[in-house]
């Protein structure tokens, strides 16, 4: 392939460039009132942005056609993320020995980074996938199981394996065989999904067919009771009610899903305290303020102390807020960036589930078109849920915020994904 | 879907955020979030993108896909324009407490905002009250200027709150103005600290420290004002309290914590009412300067005139009871004008134009005085009162002892003064003022207080009938010790007996160069005769006004 220069992308790379400089710039100054930077203050956000215009080059060196405006969107909000940990990390000290919580990110950052090479690289189309659904179905049941019986507990959730070196979250990779195997079976059965047998006037549901999607919908129920997380039953549950609607148009479907998810949300309030107790903190932090509300009274006081233009990066107490840099990242920004840097990183993620839509669109085989529409779906609702969460629209779950939350697991797998959906409008490039 | 539909649906979602914001106090309150569900389907309405019938299905669910997800971050966005602009008053300020362990936002302890709480200064800049930051880096509410120290009150965020000027001043000094919304709006948005604005009192440091002195810690209080413009020029209290000793701040350390406690507790147990400003909470029988009111009421009904004359044989008997005559002059002299009654403090005079007078009128004049009332005023205060039980005045004996000052008078030094004050300013009373502005630390003013006219007592006439009778009373009568060569002075004594115990020494006066300004009320508890303690305390301090 000749090399062809992405110009857009690279115009827009400016953007994330001076977040980086101007945001680095800030956190210096709050803290020693000075500009006199030392390369150990600063190779982090240099190889960071090396990373970034790095790949950029690359891309135009091969000569890859796909989507341009994709790229930078993931480049502006990782870069958000690092910049986050970069400034919580004097203030929050919890220093496993071998990296800052910033070299740590920026490690993380650096494999994601080698995965969305990989991907490019080496996949040759996606539509080889589709062969492999039952294979990515089995796999990803495998991981729950495993999750399930060996996993460790974090705050209350079971969600991570103890690999001894690092622990890590295989439900993140789950939710991508999820869509991998969804939109291969959807795509074989659409039509009789759709339709449904006819018997005289009755239009009954094709059960046989529905089968698959109905094992899927007890896992996540399944989900909730024994991980103990509602966050990621309702992500595992809301990919395969907005695949199922995009394949079929079938609004009777999400109806039903949504009807019969909410009554088994409400058994399960009532045959699990926790689930209980989240809903009540929810509603009323200061109902257990110095236990289970503290955490959310803390980030309501941090989202109030932001107003319209934050206190400035550095300017304010974060470190307040207990696990800010995961659950609540949201929060942090929303003090030190203001009502305007929430919304700013709002309309990011809009863009970025408008941009995957419109890959989605685009692409030519139907397979490829419900893959991308599926993990753009991944992307946009753990974050709203995440969000919802922060804002206290949701409940709170421990789903991490897409590029910004400090975590390896969440990181890798969301550049996977950018990987794919680059990879999947590179299709559209050459359909031209 | 027609735009038609999309405007309404629009508009009708605007409205439900207002009435939403408006009528609930959380973002998730039960009814918010019902009529978030509403506000999802309208914007739903309004954002559903119409797609030809031509369009596959695919391309038309993804579509409509992204419609969704847009109204799902409107809806979040609806959130955080609540916790982030309409709301965050209401979070910042909501603490849980249980004694021991306490839930608040720790941004509002940070240092800075408590080190930025404006200062309390006297009329010429004398600091009374400011925020100092102390050696070890923590801020602590110091009162450098003792004899007023216990008109500021104490500010005391971690333990007792905050009294006096410190409680009914907060809001400017922790940087809230009317004036000034806007400017302090746009600190709050771009999260500038609003400096706390510095109250100036009218208070004069001098005249201050000198009523301060001459009351020498004994119970009572003294008010000195300016007739005509109500400005306090000194107000004194003893027994009272260090506010030094309370204020501590969020900041504080477990023994001054301790300290502040211990001494708080010793207040408490002293049991002398050193937290009550007597010179406006304290409530005294006021004895004979009372009969200014009784004068007063005749004066204006047209009961009497200075010139008439009464006849005192030593003792009057009204009912079964005899008020014996102690007052008189001259033992064998038995009658006098109204003025010489006024003069010579005659309370058989008196108890005999109080029964000629009547309940009701007598009743009236004192609620032209503004009793029965809280005067309008920067520190708190207590009304004055005629009587504890209304059915007093209705016998005769209780209305004749009540018209010379016992009874069951309770009466504030601030409303004495304020008496006074209405005789010389022509039967019209000043709302009395502790503050002159408010002023940014820089000294710009925000707020200029105003003299205003709080009521009129009486005519101007009977104001000035009652000058004349309070000059003679110094001129000639038993206030002769309060004359000022030079100076126009007026005044009348007190002495108020309260049961076994010696009575409470009363002084009430004016003076002034060309005409009368100034305006002095003292009352010492159980210290003995008016002429003899309050006197020479209230003619000082005339003195010392005139020498301003």
């Amino acid at each position: 392939m000749a090399a062809r220069i992405r110009l857009l992308e690279l115009q827009l790379l400016v953007l994330p460039a001076l977040l980086g400089i101007v945001g680095l710039l800030t956190v210096y100054l709050s803290g020693t009132g000075t500009t006199r930077w030392t390369w150990a203050d600063i190779w982090v956000s240099l190889a960071f942005m090396g990373l970034v215009l790095g790949t950029s080059v690359w891309l135009s060196l091969i000569g890859f056609s796909g989507d341009q405006v994709l790229f930078p969107l993931v480049a502006m909000l990782s870069g958000l993320g690092l910049l986050l940990s970069q400034r919580l990390q004097p203030v929050l000290r919890d220093d496993p020995g071998w990296a800052t919580l910033a070299q740590r990110q920026l490690i993380y950052l650096a494999l994601s980074f080698g995965l969305l090479w990989g991907t490019l690289t080496f996949l040759r189309g996606l539509e080889w996938l589709r062969r492999y659904k039952y294979t990515a179905a089995i796999i990803g049941l495998g991981l729950i199981l495993v999750t399930m019986i060996f996993g460790i507990e974090i705050q209350g959730a079971r969600l991570w394996l103890d690999l001894g070196v690092v622990t890590v979250q295989p439900g993140e990779l789950v939710k991508v065989l999820l869509v991998i195997f969804l939109a291969a079976y959807l795509d074989d059965y659409r039509d009789l999904i759709a339709t449904g047998y006819r018997l005289g006037p009755l239009t009954l549901p094709p059960l046989p067919y529905l089968l698959p999607m109905l094992i899927m919908w007890g896992m996540s129920i399944l989900v909730v009771v024994l991980q103990r997380d509602l966050g990621n039953a309702l992500l595992l549950f809301g990919i395969f009610l907005a695949m199922l609607y995009i394949a079929t148009g079938r609004v009777a479907y999400v109806l039903a899903g949504l009807l019969t998810f909410a009554l088994a949300v409400y058994v399960a309030l009532h045959l699990f305290s926790h689930v209980g107790v989240r809903i009540q903190v929810w509603l009323n932090p200061w109902s257990d303020p110095l236990q289970a509300g503290f955490q959310p009274i803390q980030a309501d006081y941090a989202f109030a102390h932001g107003h319209i233009f934050g206190t400035g990066l550095g300017f304010g107490h974060p470190e307040f807020i207990p696990v800010v840099a995961s659950d609540y990242a949201f929060a942090a920004i929303g003090e030190e960036l203001g009502l305007l840097g929430t919304v700013a990183v709002l309309g990011l993620y809009l863009l970025l589930v408008t941009r995957g839509m419109l890959i989605a669109l685009q692409a030519r085989d139907s397979f490829v078109r419900l893959l991308a529409a599926g993990l753009t779906v991944v992307l946009g609702l753990q974050t709203l849920i995440i969000l919802a969460g922060n804002v206290r629209l949701l409940p709170l779950t421990g789903i991490t915020l897409p590029f910004i939350s400090a975590g390896g697991s969440s990181l890798l797998t969301n550049f996977l994904i950018v990987g794919l959906l680059l990879k999947a409008s590179e299709s559209v490039g050459e359909r031209r | 879907m027609s735009w038609f539909i999309r405007t309404a649906a629009l508009v009708a979602a605007t409205a439900i955020v207002a009435y939403g914001v408006a009528t609930t106090e959380d973002r998730t309150d039960p009814r918010w979030l019902a009529l978030l569900l509403m506000l999802a389907l309208l914007w739903g309405i309004a954002l559903w993108p119409s797609l030809g019938r031509q369009v596959r299905t695919m391309d038309r669910t993804m579509v409509h896909v992204v419609a969704a997800f847009g109204v799902g971050f409107l809806l979040v966005g609806a959130q955080l324009v609540r916790v982030q602009a309409l709301d965050r008053e209401r979070i910042q300020s909501r603490i849980y407490s249980t004694g021991t362990e306490v839930v608040a936002d720790p941004r509002r302890q940070a240092l800075e905002e408590e080190s930025q709480r404006g200062r309390i200064l006297a009329s010429d800049g004398t600091v009374i009250a400011e925020t100092q930051m102390g050696d070890d880096g923590r801020p602590r509410r110091v009162y450098p200027f003792g004899p007023a120290a216990y008109l500021a009150g104490y500010y005391s965020p971690a333990l007792y709150g905050a009294t006096n000027l410190e409680l009914s001043y907060d809001a400017a000094l922790s940087g809230r103005s009317e004036a000034r919304r806007l400017r302090e709006w746009v600190d709050g948005i771009l999260n500038r600290p609003t400096p706390g604005y510095d109250i100036v009192l009218t208070i004069d440091p001098e005249l201050q420290s000198q009523a301060d002195r001459l009351l020498g810690g004994r119970p009572g209080g003294i008010v000195v004002l300016d007739a005509h413009t109500g400005a306090v020029l000194a107000m004194a209290s003893a027994p009272t309290f260090d506010p030094n000793q309370l204020s501590v701040g969020t900041t504080a350390s477990e023994e001054e914590l301790t300290a502040a406690r211990t001494y708080w507790e010793s207040l408490q147990q002293s049991n002398d009412g050193r937290l009550v400003l007597r010179p406006t909470q304290g409530r005294y029988p006021p004895g004979s300067t009372f009969k200014t009111i009784t004068l007063a009421g005749a004066l204006e009904s047209g009961l009497a005139t200075l010139d008439k004359v009464y006849r005192d044989e030593g003792a009057l008997t009204v009912d079964s009871r005899v008020i014996i005559e102690q007052n008189r002059p001259d033992p064998n002299r038995v009658s006098y004008t109204l003025e010489e009654g006024y003069g010579y403090s005659l309370n058989v005079v008196f108890a005999q134009l109080g029964l000629e007078l009547g309940a009701s009128r007598l009743t009236e004049a004192a609620q032209r005085f503004g009793f029965g009332e809280p005067i309008p005023f920067d520190l708190p205060v207590a009304p004055s009162a005629l009587s504890v039980s209304p059915e007093h005045l209705t016998s005769p004996a209780g209305l004749a002892e009540t018209s010379f000052g016992q009874g069951q008078l309770l009466v504030t030094p601030l409303q004495m003064a304020l008496v006074t004050a209405a005789v010389v300013n022509d039967g019209q009373i000043a709302v009395p003022r502790l503050v002159d502005r408010i002023q940014t630390p820089a000294g710009e003013v925000v707020d200029q207080r105003q003299p205003e006219t709080w009521r009129r007592a009486m005519s101007a006439d009977t104001a000035a009938q009652i000058e004349r009778a309070m000059r003679w009373s110094v001129e000639q009568g038993y206030a002769s010790g309060a004359q000022i060569p030079g100076a126009i002075v007026g005044g009348k004594t007190g002495t108020a007996e309260v049961g076994d115990r010696p009575p409470h020494a009363w002084f009430i006066g004016f003076a002034g160069r060309e005409e009368p300004q100034y305006v002095v009320a003292v009352v010492v508890e159980n210290a003995g005769s008016g002429s003899e303690v309050a006197l020479p305390i209230g003619k000082a301090l005339l003195e010392a006004a005139l020498q301003r």
